[in-house]
């Protein structure tokens, strides 16, 4: 099987290159991961960030045939070749595959991401309903891949001023809760035209989300709640 | 609640774009019905028809709606393309400029039309 590999070393190269390599693949090679494994075998310097190998730890987003993707849950035999692998859009490169994602973290960390309660301790737990906690579902499973805000053309513009797809998903996961009680100064957070406004609803995002989750619908979500306290 | 709302900031800009939106799709097609049920022989009738009170100030606010229109995709499209950042003011205000010009231009003709 044929892939094209984005390589890149600031150490050594002036600008990044593209790498052919054509790998006889085992039985047992299924997903791009393994492919690059692989790879890894025949150039030792080949980099990139990978885990848990099974989809859940978003440590191998990476740009698949032009489509941003989890490289442990993408079966080979479902693209076409020669295979070009390159990192996340529009990040800066660390090294080949490998992306300094600190500014997307930066705006995760922005929106405050924990439950936010300053009244007194309750006894017991903090009680959430069935249908309370189903509104968390569909957000809740954002595993911070990257692969929605690197594919926002909104969030290639204005990188530090938009929150971006994760963000902002993250940010309903905490509005919606029912156990949260700073709803309107998370609301007020995301007013003004960057942080959460620079959306057009491209609807990048959700097309693809690895884990099948909706921003779009997230972002929607804030705009309605928003726009009802106004009047 | 206006926390972080500058003059026309997220919600406020968003809203509005879709208010004028839905309205000068109504008057187009208000105007497309009425023009093709009653075409308009010569400048005489021409003339009246955009003179009369209603269709006057519907065109006054379809003028000013399509301003707002404006000046929110104009500026949403100097907010993400333009840099560096200190280059946006000036965008702005150009913007704003061009959309003054073209609003003032039209009021003058109403008036000379109305006067």
């Amino acid at each position: 099987m044929r892939f094209s590999v984005y390589r890149f070393d600031p150490d050594r190269d002036d600008k990044p290159r593209m790498q052919d390599f054509d790998l006889e693949l085992q039985p047992n090679d299924h997903m791009v991961l393994d492919a690059l494994l692989r790879l890894k075998q025949i150039d030792d310097s080949l980099s990139f960030r990978r885990s848990c190998r099974e989809g859940v730890c978003g440590s191998d987003g990476m740009n698949i045939n032009g489509r941003n993707r989890l490289a442990c849950i993408t079966e080979l035999r479902s693209l076409r070749e020669p295979i070009v692998i390159r990192p996340l859009p529009g990040q800066p490169v660390i090294r080949d595959l490998i992306v300094d994602l600190t500014q997307f973290f930066e705006h995760y960390h922005s929106i405050r991401p924990w439950v936010v309660d300053n009244r007194p301790m309750p006894e017991h737990e903090r009680l959430q309903s069935p249908e309370e906690r189903s509104t968390l579902d569909g957000l809740y499973e954002c595993i911070l891949c990257a692969c929605c805000s690197t594919t926002c053309p909104s969030y290639w513009w204005n990188p530090e001023q938009f929150i971006g797809p994760a963000g902002l998903l993250q940010a309903y996961r905490f509005i919606a809760d029912s156990r949260d009680q700073a709803l309107d100064e998370r609301l007020d957070f995301l007013e003004g035209p960057f942080r959460l406004y620079r959306c057009r609803t491209i609807m990048n995002c959700t097309e693809v989300c690895p884990k099948g989750l909706a921003p779009s619908h997230a972002i929607e979500q804030i705009r309605k709640l928003q726009f009802g306290r106004s009047f | 609640m206006a926390g972080g709302e500058r003059l026309l900031g997220g919600l406020r800009a968003w809203t509005w774009q879709r208010v004028s939106a839905l309205y000068l799709l109504g008057f187009g097609l208000v105007l497309a019905i009425r023009l093709v049920a009653t075409p308009l022989a010569d400048y005489a009738q021409w003339h009246a028809f955009w003179t009369a009170p209603p269709m006057a100030t519907a065109t006054l606010l379809a003028v000013v709606s399509l301003a707002v229109h404006a000046w929110v995709g104009g500026r949403d499209v100097i907010l993400d393309y333009v840099r560096p950042r200190s280059a946006r003011p000036v965008a702005l205000a150009l913007l704003g400029l061009l959309i003054g010009l073209a609003v003032a231009r039209f009021a003058v003709a109403l008036l000379a039309a109305l006067g």
